[in-house]
């Protein structure tokens, strides 16, 4: 399978070099066509990954790879004028909170025209019209009156479809979606769950689709890769990853999403916090919170050192999980 | 539609208001009207008490407070707004002259103020804690403290009286115009210049400009599309309140530059004890005072969409 996105080794620090990383050797590929969910509690590093593909980390942030590639274009040597050209063109983004990511002085027709006439040459004329139909594609009702609203004029399901008509004006090859729906109540959640999935079959795209609901991961993830604490922690197809978790992080994950409330009312949690997991330096991060059952061995390798993520198409970084030739002979 | 006539309706009331106030100023000043009047003309003042009487009559200054007032009211919007008791003309064509030169100063410095600002404090923000930053910042706080009867003298001393470029006093065509708006023009733009950073680094660090930056605008693009609009509004704000002052006009720097403008009428008028010379200039500087404000209030909406659902709501 041709690969459309290629990432090794990418961190995340703090500042100027050296500083702290808090993404950490993080390493993904995608296929055409392909939807991979990256998910994990908040501040795993997850967005900041996604931000450091199109070059849009907040300043002090700086990030390095290995390896950027989007299909034959090296991201890491592309200049600031050509990522202008990606991001928009061969990469679309969606956020969270999508009211807030529209410009409140502008119409949010004249935004969706902007990758239109940037992109693909329109003049103004053919942009409006065009756009029209790019709402009208993304089920905006009434898109002639809906292009002259402004965002304070409009829901946070509205907005986030003009967010998704704006992403694909570019006609992009992969769109970032940011937790897209998190801010959205359950049934318009839904709904633009199943406009992303018949976008990406309609148009051929791959989405990066990144979320703290394994919940809402299931229903539109072909391939799903844990983060914690700015590092992936497991790696594989949806179906497995969510049946067959590795990871003593992924299970938790899992059983939070699925369990209610307890009897007397307290909801699920990992116990622990992911804030102090950056300043452990060496070993497995998730150390402190695990509390899957450890022999007296592999509770000292969980200490030494981090298996690394191995390359077959389910893994892991958990010690547990490993194939026992791996593990050092006694 | 109810926010405009409600608009309106403060507009008219802050004039009566303001004009009842301003009627009353020979009386809240010490002293007796009649002799401040003859003071303007005569040399003599000690008139004998009949002819004082009489003149009091003729001024209609014997009728009782409200009927003054009223009368005063009515010829005013009429237009009319007396005799200068030292000229001896038309109040109305006075000010009305003076007027129109010193809002043509005061546009046109707060214009420059503007323009340089919009660059200053965008460029400012955008090389936040850089260089650039730190010299535009501090070099504007500098600004601040310098008065204007030192830069005018200054300016005349080098651009007319060293260089001969530009004259050094009067009104005459848009050269003479160079160095009084200069001299206007820097502590205002100094003011907006760190309105404009600070607004903009509000506005450079919401989401919708990363949002525009994932669309794929340049960020240049960005800053003027989406940027300088949303971090226009505090600036305008503060254009308005500036011109409101200025339009009341520089006395200093009509002064030294010989410009016949509202200041220098307003500061002979004080000087002379001419009264309704006094009277009718304060009364139209509250005036456009008050309209500039309601004008400002309806151009947020223009700017800022936001601002219009607030009053259709409200």
């Amino acid at each position: 399978m041709a690969e459309l996105l290629t990432v090794e080794n990418l961190a995340v620090h703090t500042g100027p070099r050296p500083a702290e990383k808090i993404v950490d050797g993080v390493s993904l590929t995608m296929g055409e066509s392909e939807v991979l969910a990256l998910v994990g509690e908040s501040g795993s590093g997850k967005s900041l990954t996604a931000m450091s593909l199109v070059r849009l980390l907040p300043r002090p942030l700086t990030a390095g790879a290995d390896v950027l590639t989007l299909d034959d274009v090296d991201l890491l040597r592309a200049t600031d004028r050509s990522m202008d050209q990606i991001r928009g063109g061969r990469i679309g983004m969606l956020f969270q909170q999508p009211k807030h990511m529209l410009d409140p002085t502008s119409t949010v027709g004249a935004q969706v025209a902007e990758p239109l006439r940037r992109f693909r040459g329109m003049n103004r004329a053919a942009a409006r019209q065009a756009t029209i139909e790019l709402l009208r594609d993304v089920g905006v009702p009434e898109p002639e009156r809906r292009a002259r609203s402004y965002a304070h004029q409009l829901s946070g399901g509205l907005a986030q479809r003009v967010m998704i008509a704006a992403a694909l004006a570019g006609q992009p090859r992969l769109l970032i979606a940011d937790e897209p729906t998190t801010a959205l109540d359950v049934t318009v959640e839904a709904q633009i769950l199943r406009l992303l999935a018949a976008k990406k079959a309609e148009l051929g795209m791959s989405i990066l689709f990144i979320s703290h609901d394994l919940g809402v991961v299931s229903s539109i993830a072909d391939r799903i890769a844990v983060m914690y604490a700015g590092r992936i922690v497991e790696q594989g197809p949806a179906g497995e990853v969510l049946t067959a978790p590795q990871h003593p992080y992924t299970r938790a994950l899992i059983e939070c999403s699925l369990l209610r409330p307890g009897p007397s009312g307290e909801l699920c949690s990992i116990p622990g916090h992911a804030d102090s997991a950056l300043r452990i330096t060496s070993g497995c991060r998730f150390r402190p919170r695990c509390t899957a059952t450890h022999d007296a061995h592999i509770e000292h390798q969980c200490a030494a050192a981090e298996p690394a993520l191995a390359t077959q198409s389910h893994a892991t970084r958990c010690w547990i999980g490993m194939p026992t030739q791996v593990k050092e002979p006694a | 539609m109810f926010f405009l006539i409600r608009r309106l309706a403060v507009l008219v009331g802050t004039l009566v208001i303001a004009s009842f106030v301003v009627f009353l100023i020979p009386y809240l000043t010490p002293g007796d009207p009649v002799r401040k009047i003859l003071r303007g003309r005569v040399s003599d003042l000690n008139v004998d008490p009949v002819t004082l009487e009489n003149l009091r009559r003729s001024y209609g200054l014997d009728r009782p407070l409200l009927t003054q007032f009223w009368d005063w009211l009515v010829k005013a919007l009429r237009g009319d707004l007396g005799l200068s008791y030292t000229r001896r003309s038309p109040v109305t064509e006075m000010i009305g002259s003076a007027l129109g030169v010193t809002t043509v100063l005061a546009i046109t410095s707060l214009l420059i103020a503007l323009v340089a600002a919009l660059l200053f404090g965008s460029l400012a923000a955008v090389k936040r804690g850089r260089p650039t930053d730190t010299a535009i910042t501090s070099i504007t706080q500098g600004f601040v403290a310098i008065p204007e009867y030192w830069l005018a003298p200054v300016l005349i001393l080098v651009f007319a009286l060293q260089l001969g470029a530009l004259p050094s006093a009067g009104w005459r065509g848009p050269e003479s115009l160079v160095l009084p708006c200069l001299t206007l023009a820097l502590r205002p733009m100094s003011y907006f210049t760190q309105v404009t950073r600070a607004s903009m680094i509000d506005v450079l660090e919401s989401p919708h400009i990363t949002a525009a930056r994932a669309r794929g605008l340049t960020f240049g693009a960005t800053m003027i599309r989406h940027g300088l609009r949303n971090a226009l509004l505090p600036v305008i704000t503060l254009f308005s309140v500036w011109l409101a002052g200025l339009l009341g006009g520089s006395v200093v720097v009509e002064v030294i530059f010989s410009i016949p403008g509202m200041g220098r009428l307003l500061y002979e008028s004080v000087i002379n004890n001419d009264i309704p010379t006094i009277q009718a200039g304060v009364i139209s500087l509250v005036g456009l005072a008050v309209l500039i404000t309601t004008l400002t209030d309806m151009g947020y909406t223009l700017i800022n969409p936001t601002v219009r659902a607030a009053h259709v709501s409200a």
